[in-house]
């Protein structure tokens, strides 16, 4: 007597499977919603948070990931916080000077200052536009490039001349029709005073749908003459390489708080951050969203699986007598327990699938309506396949054993 | 009362069939049921053999014990020189598979599977391949005449045409014994001869066919009538079949 196999093959369980699906379309739809419900959650958030994963990345790696920032705030998370951040000391021009002239692992520090205004040629006119002071190592930091013109020079910095560099979408607005290089040498008006334009800058590109090329930027001491020096500078700093980062934020860090005549036991009255920084708290904040989504996908799973189990023990018990008959030709424990098992699996990935498909719809439809990018990740479809095959050998290993449990005889006189 | 074959009984080497002291007893809580109550019986290679009797009168009990859907509470029963009375569920599914081949008063066939996979199915859970199903499968059907109908479902053929597949399905496997249960009971007289010619043919060709029915008509066909009442063997008796008309019966 040969060892009793798996005789009905995979393929053929499964068909089975389909075909008591097909004759039953109703109650198999109904059957698995929970399945459809839970991956199509999984499909779809996954792939919304993919989208502005890569949008986010995006912008906070757009000045280059070896970048650094010292701000007077950080990222601040309470009211208390942010009024016992009142009292730290602006950010000055003298500080800058001081960490120039001090730090060894420097390649570039820039001075920046941001504030909006209106910005004017002739009967062109644009309001609230961003104005962007910056000390002439800007031109070292950019990462965008020169669509035409120049960077403004160090002199041009000190001496506090009104020379600008334009956005895209600026030049645009203030000489509709015109090649932005023709912007060049033409004098606007920022704040009802006299510019000339010396560059026009490339595409920053768009984030979130919305351009970024809306923008001027002019020196930051012009900048100062302009809005007053009481709101404090930011700087950003270009390490001597890649490697020397952390080394050069300790630096920097060493020499504000001998600038700021820090006690050791005190505070840091600043904020040094770079690109990670941010990116460290965006990260922890998905970890949050993906935390809760597998919670829900964990209990539609759930309630889906148990379901599946009850209608497989309908099943088991509508096609008794087939069983009977089965038995009664030959088949063993082992071959009645694959054969259910295999439905109630197949089942529940025909769930998966449609969850798969509606996931993939209803993410195709925002990423049709929103500027979020789509991006369908490969591994979220597999995880919602194995997942579902999981739930249905779980939840299917009951009723089958149950089918293969039964006794031929009574089985056969099952009516 | 227990009367033992008139006939000595055939040299054990030729026994398909060898039960000694054979007993099912049914626990029903307080009441013990003895349906089987210590039966001795041997059946040859190439018998025709009826089992009659009336209802609870253990036929259908020895039926379940012979096709080892069920194991005895006493006694051997020796298959082929195997003893079945103590096997396992997967080795009783075994022995089902390729000793015996089952036709039910209601054919129990697949409702929603063509002829042919009905047939099929014995050869499925003998792990043969599909190539060597298609043929024996096909062949099979060729045997009792359906050959131009294993795309059939059930549903698509008559009473006879059905018990005709089921016959089929039951010797698909070469099995060693037929055995079956009232098979004419849910059939018209007419379709009940074609049935029993078809019995009769394979018995001819060389198939060992137990019948259990409660219609004498049906037992004048066997070569020998064994009938059971309470649960013991009251009659084992040899007698010259009864033949359908000559046309009926192949030369």
């Amino acid at each position: 007597m040969g060892a009793p196999g798996r005789a009905v093959g995979l393929g053929e369980g499964i068909l089975i499977a389909l075909d008591a699906i097909w004759a039953n379309k109703l109650r198999s739809f109904l059957t698995v919603i929970g399945n459809v419900v839970a991956v199509s959650s999984i499909i779809l958030v996954v792939t919304i948070l993919q989208g502005v994963n890569a949008e986010v990345t995006k912008i906070f790696t757009a000045e280059g990931a070896d970048i650094f920032n010292i701000k007077r705030v950080g990222i601040v998370f309470s009211h208390e916080e942010a009024l016992a951040m009142r009292s730290r000391p602006r950010l000055t021009r003298d500080d800058a000077r001081f960490l120039r002239s001090e730090a060894t692992r420097f390649a570039a520090l820039v001075e920046s200052a941001n504030g909006n205004g209106r910005v004017e040629y002739g009967n062109e006119a644009i309001g609230r536009v961003t104005i962007e002071g910056r000390s002439w190592e800007w031109a070292l930091l950019d990462g965008t490039g020169l669509r035409a013109g120049r960077y403004f020079s160090p002199l041009e910095t000190d001496r506090a001349r009104p020379v600008t560099v334009i956005g895209l979408d600026t030049a645009d607005n203030l000489f509709p029709g015109q090649d932005p290089a023709s912007a060049i040498g033409r004098r606007i008006r920022i704040q009802s005073l006299h510019f000339e334009v010396v560059g026009v800058l490339e595409t920053r590109g768009s984030s979130f749908g919305f351009s970024r090329d809306e923008f001027v930027v002019i020196p930051i001491r012009m900048f100062e003459r302009m809005f007053g020096t009481r709101r404090s500078l930011s700087f950003s700093v270009k390490p001597h390489g890649p490697d020397v980062v952390e080394e050069a934020m300790d630096e920097a860090r060493l020499l504000m708080r001998i600038r700021h005549r820090l006690r050791p036991a005190d505070e840091d009255d600043f904020a040094i951050s770079d690109s990670s920084t941010f990116l460290d708290l965006y990260n922890q904040f998905t970890a949050g969203i993906f935390a809760a989504l597998v919670g829900i996908v964990a209990m539609a799973l759930v309630v889906g699986g148990i379901v599946i189990m009850n209608i497989m023990l309908m099943v088991v018990t509508e096609r008794t007598r087939e069983i009977g008959i089965r038995k009664a030709v030959g088949a063993t424990y082992q071959q009645i327990l694959w054969q259910f098992l295999v439905e109630a699996v197949t089942l529940s990935v025909f769930g998966g699938i449609m969850g798969i498909t509606f996931g993939y719809a209803a993410a195709a439809g925002i990423a049709s309506f929103t500027p979020l990018p789509f991006v369908l990740a490969a591994w979220s479809v597999v995880a919602a396949l194995v997942t579902v095959i999981g739930v249905g050998i779980v939840f299917g290993i009951y009723p089958a054993s149950r089918a293969a449990k039964l006794d031929p005889i009574t089985a056969l006189g099952h009516e | 009362m227990n009367d033992r074959p008139p006939e000595k009984p055939a040299d054990d080497s030729e026994l398909v069939i060898k039960i000694r002291g054979l007993k099912k007893i049914y626990d029903m809580g307080r009441v013990k049921v003895e349906a089987l109550a210590g039966v001795d019986l041997d059946i040859a290679a190439n018998e025709f053999l009826a089992v009659m009797g009336p209802s609870g009168s253990g036929k259908s009990t020895l039926m379940n014990l012979l096709g080892c859907l069920d194991t005895p509470t006493e006694g051997t029963y020796s298959l082929r020189g195997t003893e079945v009375s103590k096997l396992d569920d997967n080795e009783l599914a075994a022995v089902r598979n390729r000793e015996i081949g089952f036709i039910f008063q209601t054919f129990n066939l697949l409702p929603r599977a063509t002829a042919f996979h009905n047939v099929e199915l014995p050869l499925i859970y003998a792990g043969m391949s599909s190539r060597d199903r298609k043929k024996k499968a096909l062949h099979a059907l060729d045997i009792v005449g359906l050959g131009d109908r294993s795309d059939h479902r059930p549903s698509e053929l008559s009473g006879g045409q059905r018990q005709r597949v089921a016959i089929a399905r039951a010797l698909v496997n070469d099995p060693t014994i037929l055995l079956a249960d009232e098979p004419t009971g849910n059939l018209d007289s007419k379709t009940s001869l074609e049935v029993m010619q078809l019995f009769i043919r394979l018995h001819d060709a060389g198939q060992t066919v137990i019948v259990v029915t409660h219609e004498h008509d049906i037992a004048l066909y066997a070569h020998r009538v064994v009938t059971f009442l309470d649960g013991l063997i009251v009659r084992d008796e040899r007698q010259t079949p009864k033949r359908l008309d000559t046309a009926a019966v192949p030369g």
